[in-house]
């Protein structure tokens, strides 16, 4: 339908003589962005505003997804420049809550053929900036560690290596290598082990099979998001190349995070080649609750809420499964929050934010802890690895204890976790 | 490293200073991003020109106090001052046209006391009407200002455009449900507004009626910074009947009789007319298909009790069965008042004349007109567009919708919606959209009815009229703008309000 492909205007190339001045890298990445920037820029009907984290606890509109976009029509003008630019863009978890409230993305994109996509657009110029030389001093150091470690330095000085990735699973006799492995993320792996440790007890209790993995690095999500690109995809290489070589068919993700880097990043990096079936752990755990393998059955005298983690909720729809998990679990009291509330929620601990911005991302999560006070609960459950160290520290404060889905259900599946839940 | 390029404002020496004292640095803005993007509104302008609208600089003021600082600080140098909440209004007001500071109210978004007994609440101007609603959910109430931009317009911005709320016939416009609002005077001093002297005082004789006086000024005579509001009961039901009609002539029938009906929980009725079911048919993928045979709809809403909304809904909709209206069954009727209310849907692409699709903003010009002239000054604007797309490609007719403004049909929000491609407005097409403006304008008072109902008339080519709209009172405007803005610092350039200070305006010091 030739028709219905909008026309290139004839200023595709912005005012005269500025090509001259721009990079070969700028030039192609506004060719890519303008007319998605534009998009934004015509309707200026900012829906998105008043959902999104970071412009919720900062008021400035320069944060903003509707800024983020309107900054590219002005670089296509001449008006900024990547050097410009380059420090707002910091202020983003990559929730996607924007995507999903764009008037664009609610009708338009239907006719367009595509959708709003503030994340994609926040990441491309964060990774414009890093190959123009313009670097964010938290970024940067946060990426150079975990190229030298092989792992997200998420203990701070406390090194992350290689020979500890495994730690987690002491005294768990868990094999490696297999069909099936169970990738654990940075955080899980090293900070908050209880997680992984519930994940592999509960699987095992299920019969299900699978080992670890070989030699694991960071899955390099987090370089990607940070504008990183080429390291983000040397560690793609490298896991699947180790999932090549040891027949791993099938991957098991705890962590959202991950699990939008294996679905989106890794199938973008190389394409038909890559066969590997992900699993999300939590939609796992729902299908064998369901068919009867697992049955949650003491009780946990808690009064919950859930927190959808942005990732999961806003990025990749999965919102229904957790809840399914904890309405199995006998002894709960849940008081739930709509996930199209939820929309407007984020712990703050995406998107690097926390790494260039920890006190926005204090706010974020203290904001969202609120939420969960009104509600008069005394555990958030969450998800998410990553949510869970700024949520609780947040809770801390308002007595409310951070809880992840995976340690409830092994406890209410009466396995005794162990490993450090980070408190 | 990082090198985000913070210039030197253009403002005199000891401006940024002073404000740095005040406000704190995090608050004082002056890098490029954050001065771009304050010089955005939804209102097209071509894009080869934003710089001319760029501020100095840009503070976020967190407290009545440091806002009255700031204005002080701006009125001791002539420097000029912006306020700007939400930034979602259609007339510029939030623009600056001669640089200086934007005043950014955002952080002044608290909820500060909601009063159960009086059913009112305060709170800061910097909180948009979704996120308030969403707290007075819990006590089962609403504030039921309700503009097209209801999830992203702020209170205060709402006060400085006087705004108008689609279910304004049930539950009045915002002049109407804010009963009072502390205001910083372009002079930097505080004052209070309201009917009378009382907070929450919905109706008073005493003195002059200030509260309207500080209302719809678009930022040239204050900043609102905290506002007192009235509450309802959050409506148990609502009913949003589509009727279809073969003529736009039938239609604007039938919409009188129900806003002559007389139903107490009738919130509004809106009348497309045979251009906007077109545009919508050929382009808006929101739009519910519908029998070629439609050419003109109406839509009626009502909100309230259930017990009364039923009753009322059986009257209504035996009011335009009378009057040859179809129903279009309850699908329609849901599924496009949402899309067209809740999601505030427009397809932002039109068409070029060989029927090309082309990225263009949505633009609506408006006016209040009585419903006895609807129909001329239909014909007469989509004229005026029809010329104006025949000269330039970049322009396209996306219909008119008529709105009742009050519950007895006594005038119409009437709005001709342009969709205008700004990658390619040049400077040509630009002066012909705001001549083809002015035309619209006139028009309207031809008709002897008003500029706008809705987006205020200070954008360039209306604004030209207001004077002879005004008659007058224009005069009585110069004397009171004289009068609170001695230095002429308060969003100079709009309203031709230059005019009160002489024929050659004050130049502020610092050359900005």
């Amino acid at each position: 339908m030739t028709d219905s492909e909008p026309c290139s205007p004839a200023g595709a190339g912005g005012p005269a003589g500025d090509g001259d001045r721009r990079s070969p890298a700028t030039a192609e990445f506004l060719a890519d962005w303008r007319n998605a920037a534009y998009n934004c820029f015509s309707s200026g009907h900012k829906f998105c505003r008043e959902v999104c984290p970071v412009m919720q606890v900062t008021r400035n509109e320069s944060w903003s997804p509707t800024a983020f976009h309107a900054n590219v029509v002005a670089m296509e003008q001449g008006e900024l420049t990547v050097e410009d630019v380059a420090e707002d863009y910091v202020n983003c978890t990559g929730c996607g809550a924007c995507e999903l409230r764009c008037p664009n993305t609610l009708f338009t994109g239907d006719f367009y053929r595509f959708r709003t996509r503030t994340v994609d657009l926040v990441k491309r110029v964060r990774a414009l900036a890093v190959e123009s030389g313009v670097h964010q001093p938290g970024h940067r150091r946060w990426n150079e560690l975990t190229e030298q470690r092989a792992h997200e330095p998420v203990l701070g000085d406390v090194p992350v290596s290689q020979e500890h990735v495994r730690d987690w699973a002491h005294g768990l006799g868990l094999p490696v290598g297999g069909e099936t492995i169970l990738f654990v993320d940075c955080e899980a792996a090293f900070h908050r082990t209880s997680v992984p440790r519930a994940v592999a007890q509960i699987l095992r209790l299920a019969g299900v099979e699978f080992g670890l993995m070989g030699e694991q690095w960071c899955c390099g999500g987090p370089a990607a998001e940070m504008g990183y690109r080429d390291q983000a995809r040397r560690f793609a290489e490298h896991n699947l190349a180790d999932w090549r070589a040891g027949g791993v068919r099938r991957v098991l993700v705890l962590d959202p995070h991950d699990y939008v880097t294996f679905t989106e990043d890794y199938p973008a990096y190389f394409g038909d080649a890559y066969d590997v079936e992900i699993v999300l752990v939590v939609e796992l755990l729902a299908k064998l609750i369901e068919d009867g393998t697992l049955t949650p059955t003491v009780p946990v005298p808690r009064t919950i809420t859930y927190h959808d983690p942005c990732r999961l909720n806003k990025r990749k729809g999965v919102w229904q499964e957790p809840r399914r998990v904890l309405r199995a679990i006998p002894g709960l009291t849940f008081h739930d929050e709509d996930r199209v509330t939820q929309w407007s929620y984020c712990s703050g601990a995406g998107g690097g934010l926390p790494v260039e911005r920890p006190e926005l991302t204090a706010r974020i999560s203290g904001s969202r802890m609120d939420r969960a006070a009104a509600l008069e609960v005394d555990t958030l459950v969450s998800a998410c690895p990553w949510s869970e160290r700024p949520l609780a520290e947040a809770g801390r404060a308002r007595s409310i204890d951070v809880v992840d889905i995976h340690e409830l259900l092994a406890e209410s599946l009466g396995i005794e976790v162990g490993g450090s839940t980070g408190r | 490293m990082t090198t985000s390029t913070v210039t030197t404002p253009r403002v005199p020496d000891g401006v940024l200073g002073a404000l740095v004292d005040v406000l704190g640095g995090e608050h004082v803005l002056t890098s490029r991003t954050a001065r771009f993007n304050r010089a955005r509104v939804p209102a097209p302008f071509p894009v080869h020109r934003w710089r001319e609208r760029v501020p100095d600089l840009v503070v976020l003021p967190g407290t009545a106090e440091e806002v009255a600082e700031v204005v002080r600080i701006a009125n001791a140098h002539g420097v000029p001052i912006v306020p700007r909440d939400g930034g979602t209004g259609l007339t510029d007001g939030a623009v600056p046209e001669r640089g200086g500071i934007v005043v950014d109210v955002k952080r002044m978004n608290e909820v500060k006391e909601i009063d159960l007994e009086n059913r009112t609440c305060t709170v800061g101007t910097g909180i948009s009407m979704l996120k308030l609603n969403e707290v007075l959910a819990g006590h089962g109430l609403i504030y039921p200002d309700n503009p097209a931009s209801y999830p992203c317009s702020l209170v205060g911005g709402r006060i400085g455009t006087s705004g108008w709320s689609l279910i304004g016939a049930r539950y009045g416009h915002t002049r109407d449900l804010v009963l009072s609002f502390e205001l910083v005077l372009p002079t930097g001093r505080v004052i209070r507004v309201g009917d009378g002297g009382g907070r929450k005082v919905s109706k008073s004789s005493s003195g002059y009626q200030l509260k309207h006086l500080f209302m719809g000024h678009q930022g040239t005579l204050g900043i609102a910074t905290e506002a007192t509001l009235k509450l309802y009961p959050k409506p148990e039901a609502e009913f949003s009947p589509f009727w279809a009609f073969a003529d736009f002539d039938s239609a604007h029938r039938c919409v009188q009789r129900l806003a002559h009906a007389g139903v107490a929980t009738f919130a509004g009725a809106v009348l497309f007319d045979e251009r906007k079911v077109e545009y919508l048919r050929r382009d808006d993928e929101a739009y519910i298909p519908q029998p070629a045979d439609v050419r003109a709809l109406v839509c009626a809403v009502a909100y309230g009790n259930e017990d009364e909304v039923r009753a009322g809904g059986t009257r209504l909709m035996r009011v335009a069965r009378a009057a040859g209206a179809r129903y279009l069954g309850d699908e329609i009727s849901q599924g496009d008042w949402a899309a067209r209310h809740d999601r505030y849907a427009t397809p932002l692409h039109g068409r070029t004349r060989s029927g090309q699709v082309a990225p263009m903003s949505w633009h609506c010009e408006d006016a209040a007109v009585n419903w006895t002239e609807l129909p001329a000054v239909r014909r007469e604007w989509h004229a005026i567009v029809d010329r104006l797309r025949g000269r330039f490609d970049v322009f396209d007719d996306w219909g008119m919708f008529f709105y009742t403004s009050a519950d007895t049909g006594v005038d119409y929000l009437t709005e001709i919606d342009v969709g205008i491609w700004e990658q390619e407005l040049d400077d040509e097409a630009w002066a012909a959209w705001v001549a083809a403006k002015r035309d619209i304008a006139a028009v309207a008072l031809r008709h002897g009815g008003s500029i706008s109902a809705c987006h205020g008339a200070c954008r360039e080519g209306e604004v030209d009229l207001v004077p002879l709209e005004l008659g007058g009172g224009y005069d009585v405007m110069l004397d009171i703008k004289r009068a609170l803005d001695p230095r002429g610092v308060m969003n100079p350039g709009k309203y031709g309000l230059d005019r009160a200070y002489g024929p050659s305006p004050a130049e502020p010091e610092g050359g900005v």
